[in-house]
């Protein structure tokens, strides 16, 4: 293992001590975590599955049955269990979610480093497409893009569309972000030293930047989770979805064109969506304690004193 | 301006807070979907909700029952059929028949007007039938209700005479169809394909109510009442129809009293309006039903259908039938409101008399669809999917993505049909893209649709014809049996109703072992009205929204 990673480990044993003292950001992590725990044990939390009927003595769905014994969150209009939809709905919510948000940072990272490590030609090329990109409306976008593609009749599953068209349209902010912080990095000295003993621009970005960028890259896919994840809802509550799947958004689906609200079955809609707000409320803390203490005056702090690292004082970058 | 404005928004908001607190009706028209208001305070304005929209207001081509409901309304037919289910007189006095059945003449009620307030004449109503013998490709949509006419004629201003090639048995049920369309707006189209274009975004009539104004994108409709109109003008000033993308958002404004008269609430919702204050639901076994369309398109067929080979085995058909739990798709789409589906002749026809009761819908049985498609010789693949000499019996499902019953339809026969290793990928569509997909282009695997049969038997029957088969025509699911359509015609020129009966249950015997169609359920009409604020509605199985109903519908006296 390389220094910097050694040196990226640490930083992340650091950071944990200085985390753990921030009670909102631990609040964070709790709800992302039972999300995430409840979708990979859903099969241990209920007896149902996702398209099981619940039936009464006569063999007849019990449909908009309110929460009792063997359904504890009731049943939706199809005599399904709602809990049962709920934790396998988050395992498809999750997952899309996660993917998407991974997708997106992946790509606005990379994208981000190559235009402010390049710069000239290559950076006013990828800022320009995401300067479009930017301009047009995020979600009527995605939108058509689901709907035309899923027309095309390509065997890819509904989910991988969605995962893709949120992943590759979702990664402008990233991009932008990515870029100015690499803007800064390359111009330490650190980098011209490495450049002058002859690295190559792929040493330079694997060894020298991308450690650097690391938390900030962290950070925002932590924030960009939770856009995904309403995204994903917002697609599928548009009847995007996979409707074979329960996910959050489909159960929002139905349960708005199948008249829940007339019916007063709140124990259909309000689940999914206090669900869809746990766990964005959890990434959106998580990211924005994160993002306090990843600010560039504590990133240069714990960089100082590294064996074998030039480190950065305040008064050579300026900061 | 800007005053209006800020009138408007604190009216809208002291609305939403009034209907907010649960107050029942709010008695201003507290900003509801449809601007439009009447000029005078005191007008009787009816705002009709429902979930669809015409899909054009020409008739030669109009496919939803939507379109209907407005023909009705600004179109007047020869006769056509009243609530109590006999044919009465709409243009015509009186009728009869030759003695050989072949000639029959219709005498015109005195005093007929059209919109415009110019006369009508025999001679126009004449010709408007004879438009649609004549070019049978444009006027796609009524070609049908024209099958054995040789022509009309007009032998005075007051007598219409029209003359078939043999004995007609349904001929009062056919004329119901055949409006009276202003001659000038349908006279100047050189092809089938522009009289198909043509939007007719202001028809003019001769029934109770005149077209004030249609915009599709907004999904408004608005319609005047006629004063002019022959049986006597209507007590109601204005109609507007407005579209509702949604069932909840269209009961709630019910609710508010922003809407007088629901079209089509959705099962789900039934009981909850049942119990609305000042609101009166009526119910009624109605001529619908919902199905599953099988693509049947035959393989000669240009262009050359996209279906699935493994569609046109029997086996795969049955074992399709068998994995669809009718009881449940009852139970959970119509809470219960419905009855399982056999024939495409629902019971209601004639009181019973044409549905065929000695066809039974198949029992719902996983493991005995497993053994049909085992037996067939579809090998389950590893993913779970059957595959027979390369052929995957992988589905697309696709269905109108508008309907609140459908993507539930789609979603339980997918989970069942996957329990038999049958891949079904449903697919919500927009309604006119999934037409232009299915008839005479075969586009498409499997598509749940309903339809909402005539009075009589011929229509429901025709939908199965080969030479509907067509652009614009009735066959979506490219069925094609000579056998069948020869009954069809027999059955067409049966007087003797006994002698019909037999051809139609032939026919429906056919349909149901060749299954174009897997017919799901009868369903249930269910509509709402503010009683506190209409009243005198004909409720009867053609819906309480009929010319017949509307004509006669008074505010209540405050």
């Amino acid at each position: 293992m390389s220094d910097h990673w050694k040196l990226f480990l640490r930083n992340l044993n650091e950071f944990w001590k200085a985390f753990r003292r921030n009670k909102l950001g631990l609040v964070g992590g709790f709800l992302i975590l039972t999300a995430l725990l409840a979708a990979i044990f859903a099969p241990a939390l209920t007896p149902h599955s996702a398209v099981d009927i619940m039936r009464d003595s006569n063999g007849r769905a019990l449909t908009f049955a309110s929460p009792a014994m063997h359904s504890p969150l009731g049943t939706d209009d199809a005599g399904h269990d709602v809990w049962a939809l709920l934790i396998y709905g988050a395992r498809i919510s999750l997952m899309v979610g996660f993917l998407a948000g991974f997708i997106s940072m992946f790509v606005g990272s990379s994208l981000g480093i190559i235009a402010g490590y390049f710069g000239g030609a290559v950076d006013t090329l990828v800022m320009r497409v995401t300067d479009i990109l930017m301009v047009i409306p995020d979600l009527p976008l995605m939108l058509v893009l689901v709907a035309t593609i899923r027309q095309m009749d390509l065997k890819v599953s509904p989910l991988s569309v969605l995962i893709l068209v949120i992943g590759l349209l979702y990664w402008t902010s990233a991009a932008r972000l990515i870029r100015s912080q690499t803007l800064t990095i390359k111009e330490r000295q650190f980098v011209a030293r490495a450049r002058a003993i002859g690295a190559g621009h792929w040493h330079i970005v694997r060894k020298h930047i991308l450690p650097q960028l690391m938390p900030l890259i962290v950070t925002n896919t932590v924030l960009i989770l939770s856009t995904a994840i309403l995204i994903e809802s917002g697609l599928a509550f548009l009847g995007l979805g996979d409707p074979t799947q329960p996910s959050w958004g489909t159960m929002l689906n139905f349960a708005f064109s199948r008249s829940a609200i007339s019916n007063g079955a709140w124990w259909f809609y309000l689940p999914p969506g206090i669900a869809i707000l746990w766990v964005s409320l959890g990434c959106i803390l998580l990211g924005n304690v994160l993002e306090e203490m990843m600010n560039p005056r504590l990133a240069a702090h714990y960089l100082e004193g590294d064996k074998g690292m030039i480190a950065i004082t305040d008064k050579e970058t300026g900061l | 301006m800007r005053n209006n404005l800020r009138v408007f928004v604190i009216i809208t908001i002291l609305g939403l807070i009034i209907s907010a607190c649960g107050g029942g009706a709010s008695t201003a028209n507290t900003g509801g979907p449809v601007t439009s208001a009447p000029d005078a305070t005191d007008a009787a304005v009816l705002h009709i909700g429902w979930l669809g929209v015409p899909d054009t207001l020409n008739p030669a081509y109009a496919f939803l029952t939507e379109a209907y409901s407005i023909f009705d309304l600004v179109y007047s037919p020869l006769v056509t059929e009243s609530p109590s289910g006999e044919y009465v007189g709409a243009l015509a006095k009186e009728w009869s028949a030759s003695d050989d059945h072949l000639t029959w003449t219709f005498a015109l009620k005195d005093g007929l007007k059209w919109h415009n307030g110019e006369d009508f004449t025999a001679d126009q109503m004449a010709w408007a039938i004879n438009a649609v013998i004549a070019d049978p490709d444009g006027w796609a949509a009524l070609s049908g209700y024209v099958d054995g006419f040789s022509e009309a004629t007009a032998p005075d201003a007051k007598t219409v005479q029209i003359v078939t090639e043999y004995p007609i048995a349904n001929m009062e049920y056919r004329l119901s169809f055949l409006y009276a369309v202003y001659p000038p707006d349908f006279e100047s189209f050189a092809s089938p394909e522009e009289l198909q274009n043509f939007v007719n975004d202001h028809p003019i009539g001769t029934g109770a109510f005149k077209m004030n104004a249609f915009d599709k994108d907004r999904g408004v409709l608005i319609l005047d009442a006629n004063k002019e109109y022959v049986d006597g003008a209507p007590f109601l000033d204005q109609v507007i129809f407005q579209k509702f993308d949604a069932a909840d958002a269209m009961i709630q404004a019910l609710k508010a009293g922003d809407i007088d008269l629901v079209l089509g609430i959705p099962a789900s919702a039934y009981e909850t309006v049942k119990n609305f204050q000042g609101v009166k639901a009526v119910a009624f076994e109605g001529r619908g039903f919902d199905e599953l369309i099988i693509n049947d398109t035959s393989e000669d067929n240009d262009p050359p259908s996209t279906g699935n080979p493994a569609l046109k085995d029997p086996a795969v058909r049955l074992a399709l039938e068998t994995a669809t739990n009718r009881q449940d798709l009852i139970d959970i789409v119509l809470q219960s409101l419905g009855k399982p589906g056999s024939t495409i002749v629902p019971p209601t026809l004639g009181g019973g008399f044409w549905h065929n009761p000695e066809i039974k819908p198949v029992e719902f049985d996983i493991a005995k669809a497993n053994q049909i498609l085992d037996e067939a010789g579809y090998i389950m693949g590893a993913d779970g999917v059957r595959v027979k000499d390369g052929v995957r019996l992988e589905f697309r499902l696709q269905f109108d993505a508008e309907s609140s019953n459908y993507p539930r339809i789609a979603d339980l026969l997918s989970d069942w049909y996957k329990q038999i290793g049958v891949k079904a990928t449903p697919q919500g569509m927009d309604a006119d893209t999934l037409i232009a997909a299915m008839t005479a282009v075969g586009d498409y695997d499997l598509v749940i649709w309903g339809w909402v049969a005539d009075p009589d038997p011929d229509f429901i029957l025709g939908v199965m014809l080969s030479d509907q088969y067509t652009p614009g025509g009735w066959n979506d699911s490219g069925y094609h049996n000579p056998a069948y359509d020869a009954l069809y015609k027999k059955q067409q020129s049966a007087i003797d109703k006994n002698e019909r009966q037999e051809f139609v249950y032939e026919m429906q015997e056919m349909v149901y072992n060749d299954r174009p169609y897997i017919v799901l359920y009868y369903d249930v009409a269910l509509q709402a009205y503010r009683s506190d604020r209409f009243t005198n509605f004909i409720e009867s199985p053609l819906g309480i929204e009929i010319s017949a109903s509307l004509a006669q519908v008074k505010p209540v006296d405050k």
